[in-house]
C-alpha cells in the first residue's frame, strides 16, 4: 500500500524551530509540513506589508529553513508551508536568497496566491457578492473603512499543482492548516479532489497533526506528570496510508509522547461539530474515529471520513478594533485586598478626572480570579492574604485613552495607599484587529501558483 | 451515589474559533464516559460555566474514544482578538469544567 509520512515542522509564528530541525535529521519523512498563521497573524502582516513592501511574511521562516534545509536537501525532503502570510512573493524571493547563501542551488520554490482579496474588495461588493457578517448579519459597509486585511482560507489544490510540477519548496498565503497536509497526501497517495470520504480521512489526520506538540505530549492534562522531557518534545511524524488510515508517532529520540490520550486532547482541540467539520477541501467527520496504541508513542488512526466541501469559503476578515491600556500593580499585607480596592478607587478617579473613556474595563486578580473571571469565584476578601496583584485593563477607541491607564497608575507610587509595589515600565500599547466572519463563493476565489529557482 | 469532580472521569482541552470556545473532555473510561453523558447535559455545563458563557451550549459525542465536546457560544468575551480577559483564547476553560462536581452511581448504590 502507498504511504507518505509528513512531519510537523512548526504549528504557530513564534514556534519552537529545535523540533523541525530534529525531525529531518532523526525522523524518516518525505515532507515538513510549517503552519506559521493564526487568526490574527494575517492583520499584523498586512500592516508590516504595507509600511515595507518587501515584508509581510512571518520572519521565523528564515531561521527555520536556514537550520533544516541542508538536511531536507540531502535526504529528499519537501517543505510545506504558509509562512508567505500578506507577502508570499517576497517570502519566495527570501528563500530563494537564503538557498543562495546556503550554496543550495536546483531548488524550485513554489508560490501559491490567490488568498489574498483586499484589493478585490470593492469589486466583489459591486458585483453583488454578500460578504455581510455571517454571525451578526451585518453589511460589511459598517466596517469598510477600518478593513485591515481579508484573506480566503483556501483549500489544497494550490499545492497540489505546485507539488506535481515538482516544487521542493511550497511557500503560501492563507491556506488552511489541513491544507499544508492534506496537499502532498493527495499528491503522494493518488486520491481524488472529488474522493470525499478519503478526503476527509485527510482532512481529520491533518487537524491531529498540525498543531505540533499538542498531540505529542505538550499541554496535556490527562496526566501531566508523566509526560518526559517536554522541554526536548518531538512533534508529530504521521505516516497516511492509501486506504484512509495512519499512524502518528514523533522524532525518535524526543520527549513527550504519544499516547491514545495526547492524540485525542489534540482531537478535541479547536473543533465545533466533529460530524461536520467544515474546511475549504471537505466537510469531514472525525465523529466515529478510532484510536488503537499500536506500539511505543504509535497510536493508529481510522474511521475517518467525509462529505463534499462546503459551498463557499470562509473569509478571514480583520479591522481595526481599538486599543487595550493596562496597569498591573501589587499590594501587600496586611489588608491587602482592602488596599487594593482603595488603589483601584483613587486610578479610576484619576482617570475620570483625565476625561477617560473606554469601551469596556476589566478588573483581574492575578493568581486569584484573572482566568475564571469574578463573576464566578469570589472576592478574595482575606485580611492575612500575603499580596494581591491587580490587572487594571481598558478597551478604548482612541491609542490616546489607552495611554493614560498606565499614565494615570504611576502616582499609586507615592501618593495612594500603603504597602504598593510592582508596577513595571510602562507596557506598550496593544491595538486590537476585530474579525469578521463571512463566506465567499468557491468559484470567485481562483488560485495561483508561480515557480521560481534558486 | 459519590460526589465527584469531573477531573475524577476525565481530562480536557479547550480553545477558540471566534467568540466560540469548545470545551472537549476526554473520559479516563468506558464507565466513566456513561456517566459524563449522564451528568453533564448542556444545560448542566452552561450553568456551571456561569457569566463566562453568554450564548448556548451545545453538545457532542465522540464514543470511540470516550469524547464529549461542548460548544460554547459568547464564551470569549467577543473574541480571542478582542477581548479583554487575561483567557482570551479560553486555553483553561477546560479546568473550569473539570471543577465541576457531579454523581456517580457509587458502590452501595442503586445498579
Amino acid at each position: 500500500m502507498k504511504t507518505v509520512t509528513l512531519g510537523t515542522g512548526l504549528a504557530f509564528w513564534g514556534d519552537a524551530l529545535r523540533p523541525a530541525k530534529e525531525m529531518v535529521e532523526r525522523a524518516d519523512i518525505d515532507y515538513l509540513c510549517c503552519d506559521h498563521l493564526a487568526e490574527l497573524t494575517m492583520s499584523i502582516l498586512t500592516k508590516q506589508r504595507l509600511k515595507d513592501e518587501e515584508r509581510g511574511y512571518t520572519s521565523d521562516v528564515v531561521p527555520l529553513l536556514r537550520s533544516v534545509l541542508p538536511t531536507c536537501r540531502e535526504k529528499g525532503i519537501k517543505v510545506i508551508s504558509n509562512a508567505g502570510g500578506a507577502n508570499p512573493s517576497s517570502c519566495a524571493r527570501r528563500i530563494v536568497r537564503l538557498c543562495g547563501e546556503l550554496g543550495l542551488d536546483g531548488i524550485k520554490v513554489a508560490v501559491v496566491t490567490g488568498d489574498d482579496i483586499l484589493p478585490r474588495i470593492d469589486e466583489l461588493l459591486a458585483a453583488g457578492v454578500d460578504l455581510s457578517n455571517m454571525d451578526t448579519g451585518e453589511p460589511l459597509e459598517t466596517v469598510r473603512d477600518r478593513l485591515t486585511h481579508a484573506n480566503v482560507y483556501i483549500g489544497c489544490e494550490g499545492i497540489v499543482q505546485a507539488l506535481a510540477q515538482g516544487a521542493d519548496i511550497v511557500i503560501s498565503g492563507r491556506v488552511t492548516d489541513v491544507a499544508l497536509y492534506l496537499a502532498p497526501m493527495r499528491h503522494e497517495l493518488g486520491w481524488a479532489a472529488d474522493d470525499v470520504e478519503l478526503i476527509g480521512a485527510g482532512t481529520g489526520i491533518a487537524h491531529l497533526a498540525e498543531c505540533g506538540g499538542q498531540a505529542t505530549g505538550g499541554l496535556y492534562s490527562g496526566g501531566w506528570q508523566e509526560m518526559p522531557q517536554l522541554v526536548s518534545i518531538g512533534y508529530p511524524v504521521t505516516t497516511v496510508y492509501e486506504n484512509g488510515e495512519a499512524v502518528i508517532s514523533k522524532t525518535p529520540e524526543s520527549g513527550g509522547a504519544v499516547t491514545v490520550g495526547t492524540v485525542s486532547e489534540q482531537l478535541v482541540y479547536e473543533i465545533l461539530d466533529p460530524a461536520n467539520y467544515l474546511t475549504a477541501d471537505s466537510t469531514a467527520d472525525v465523529s466515529q474515529i478510532r484510536l488503537d496504541q499500536v506500539g511505543p508513542d504509535r497510536v493508529h488512526i481510522s474511521g475517518v471520513t467525509g462529505k463534499p466541501a462546503p459551498a463557499t469559503l470562509k473569509v478571514n476578515m480583520g479591522y481595526r478594533g481599538g486599543y487595550v491600556g493596562e496597569a498591573l500593580f501589587t499590594y501587600t499585607w496586611p489588608q491587602a485586598y482592602a488596599k487594593a480596592r482603595a488603589g483601584i478607587r483613587f486610578l479610576e478617579t484619576r482617570l475620570e478626572r483625565a476625561g477617560f473613556h473606554a469601551e469596556e474595563v476589566r478588573v483581574e486578580y492575578l493568581g486569584h480570579n484573572s482566568m475564571f473571571g469574578p463573576g464566578l469565584i469570589p472576592e478574595p476578601d482575606d485580611p492575612e492574604l500575603t499580596e494581591i496583584v491587580v490587572r487594571w485593563a481598558a478597551r478604548c477607541r482612541t491609542e490616546e485613552d489607552a495611554r493614560k491607564v498606565f499614565t494615570e497608575s504611576v502616582p499609586l507610587y507615592n501618593n495612594g495607599p500603603a504597602g504598593l509595589s510592582g508596577i513595571g515600565t510602562r507596557p506598550p500599547i496593544k491595538e486590537l484587529f476585530a474579525l469578521w466572519p463571512c463566506l465567499i463563493p468557491r468559484e470567485l476565489v481562483p488560485v495561483n501558483v508561480d515557480m521560481v529557482e534558486a | 451515589m459519590a460526589t465527584v469532580r469531573v477531573f475524577d472521569l476525565a481530562h480536557g482541552r479547550s480553545g477558540d474559533k471566534g467568540d466560540v470556545c469548545n470545551v472537549g473532555l476526554v473520559a479516563r473510561d468506558e464507565e466513566a464516559y456513561r456517566t459524563l453523558r449522564r451528568e453533564l447535559t448542556p444545560a448542566r455545563v452552561k450553568e456551571h460555566f456561569g457569566d463566562l458563557v453568554q450564548g448556548e451550549v451545545e453538545r457532542y459525542e465522540l464514543p470511540n474514544v470516550g469524547a464529549l465536546n461542548f460548544v460554547c457560544r459568547g464564551a470569549l468575551n467577543g473574541g480571542g482578538t478582542m477581548s479583554l480577559r487575561s483567557d482570551h483564547l479560553g486555553k483553561v476553560m477546560y479546568a473550569w469544567l473539570l471543577r465541576m462536581e457531579i454523581e456517580t452511581e457509587g458502590e452501595d448504590g442503586d445498579r
